[in-house]
C-alpha cells in the first residue's frame, strides 16, 4: 500500500534551508515592489530560488546546496539530533514553493511585475511558517489536494 | 513605490506571518468533542497492527490516527501516541495511511494529518484531534475515556 519509508534526515537541516529561503524570498518581496531595475533584480533572484526549490524537489532536501551548507557549517555545531525525519515531507514543500513561485515568474513574463512581489510574499509565508514554526506543508495541504485530485503522488 | 512603503510592507508580511504562526500554533493540536459520534467499521477500516489485521477495539479507549506518508508530524504523533498505549494496556492506537485510501479520508473528513479520534470502548468516536495533538490534550481526553494515570 504504502512506500517503504527512506532513510531519516535531521530534522533541523530542511528548517535551516527554509530559514534562508525565507530571507531571500522577504528580499525578493522588497525587489519587486520597487523600480522596474528593481523588480528586474527581484525576478532575476525568483529564478534562482526556483531552481532551489526545483533542486529541492527532484533531488530531495538531502542533496539539496543547503543540505550541503548545513552538513559542513552548522551541524557540527549542533548536538546529536534526537529524532531523524521522514525527507519526503519537505520534498513535497519544495515542489509547492517552486509552484507558487513559478506563478510569479509567469505574471512578471506576461506583464504584470507586481506577481514577483505577491507571489515571493505568498512563498515567505510558508517557508517562515516552516522554518519558525515548525509548520509543515506536507501535513497540512497534502491530503486536501489529493482529495480533490489536483495531486497524484507525492 | 518610495523605500519607506516597501520596508512598511515587508514588515507587514513578516508582522502576518507571525501573527498566522502563533494562531496556528495555539489551534492546532486541539480536542474537539464529537456528539453522537459514529461507531467506526474496522472491516473498512483495514487497519494492521504488528502485521496483522485489527479486530478489536481498545479495552477502554481506541486512538485511531490518520497520517500520510509527506507528514512528519505523523510521525511524532505515532510516537506519543505509542508510548501510552505501551505504558497503558487498556488504549489501543491504530495509524492508517491514508496517501491511497481517499474513501476512508472522505467518509472521516480528514483534511489535515495527522487526525486522530478517540475512541470509546466500543469504538464510537467521541473526540476529534487535528494536527499534534498535545501531550495535555491527550491525558485529558484520555481521562474522559477511564484511562488512569496517563
Amino acid at each position: 500500500m504504502s512506500n517503504p519509508t527512506p532513510a531519516g534526515i535531521d530534522p533541523r537541516g530542511p528548517r535551516f534551508g527554509a530559514a534562508i529561503t525565507s530571507v531571500l524570498l522577504l528580499i525578493t518581496v522588497f525587489l519587486g515592489l520597487g523600480d522596474a531595475a528593481s523588480t528586474t533584480a527581484g525576478f532575476v533572484l525568483l529564478l534562482v530560488l526556483a531552481a532551489l526549490f526545483a533542486a529541492g524537489a527532484t533531488l530531495g532536501v538531502s542533496n539539496h546546496p543547503y543540505a550541503f551548507i548545513f552538513k559542513k557549517l552548522v551541524r557540527p555545531r549542533l548536538a546529536a539530533p534526537t529524532e531523524l525525519e521522514d525527507p519526503r515531507p519537505p520534498k513535497f514543500a519544495q515542489a509547492v514553493g517552486l509552484f507558487v513561485v513559478s506563478i510569479g515568474i509567469v505574471l512578471y513574463l506576461a506583464g504584470f511585475s507586481y506577481g514577483v512581489a505577491i507571489f515571493a510574499g505568498a512563498a515567505f509565508i510558508a517557508a517562515f511558517l516552516n522554518a519558525a514554526f515548525a509548520y509543515c506543508l506536507g501535513c497540512q495541504i497534502y491530503l486536501g489536494l489529493k482529495r480533490l485530485g489536483v495531486i497524484r503522488n507525492a | 513605490m518610495t523605500w519607506q512603503t516597501r520596508i512598511e510592507l515587508v514588515v507587514a508580511l513578516l508582522a502576518f506571518a507571525t501573527l498566522a504562526g502563533f494562531i496556528w500554533k495555539a489551534r492546532t493540536g486541539r480536542a474537539h468533542r464529537v456528539r453522537s459520534g459514529e461507531q467506526v467499521d474496522l472491516i473498512k477500516l483495514e487497519a494492521i497492527k504488528a502485521g496483522k489485521p485489527v479486530t478489536k477495539f481498545g479495552k477502554k479507549a481506541t486512538a485511531l490516527q490518520f497520517s500520510t506518508e509527506v507528514c512528519n508530524q505523523c510521525r511524532q504523533t505515532a510516537r506519543l501516541l505509542g508510548e501510552l498505549e505501551s505504558k497503558h494496556g487498556d488504549l489501543l492506537h491504530l495509524e492508517v495511511d491514508v496517501t491511497n485510501r481517499l474513501d476512508l479520508a472522505a467518509h472521516f473528513k480528514v483534511l489535515q494529518t495527522p487526525t486522530t479520534l478517540l475512541l470509546d470502548s466500543n469504538g464510537r468516536v467521541r473526540a476529534r484531534i487535528g494536527g499534534a495533538p498535545k501531550p495535555q490534550v491527550l491525558q485529558e481526553e484520555l481521562r474522559k475515556l477511564e484511562i488512569k494515570n496517563v
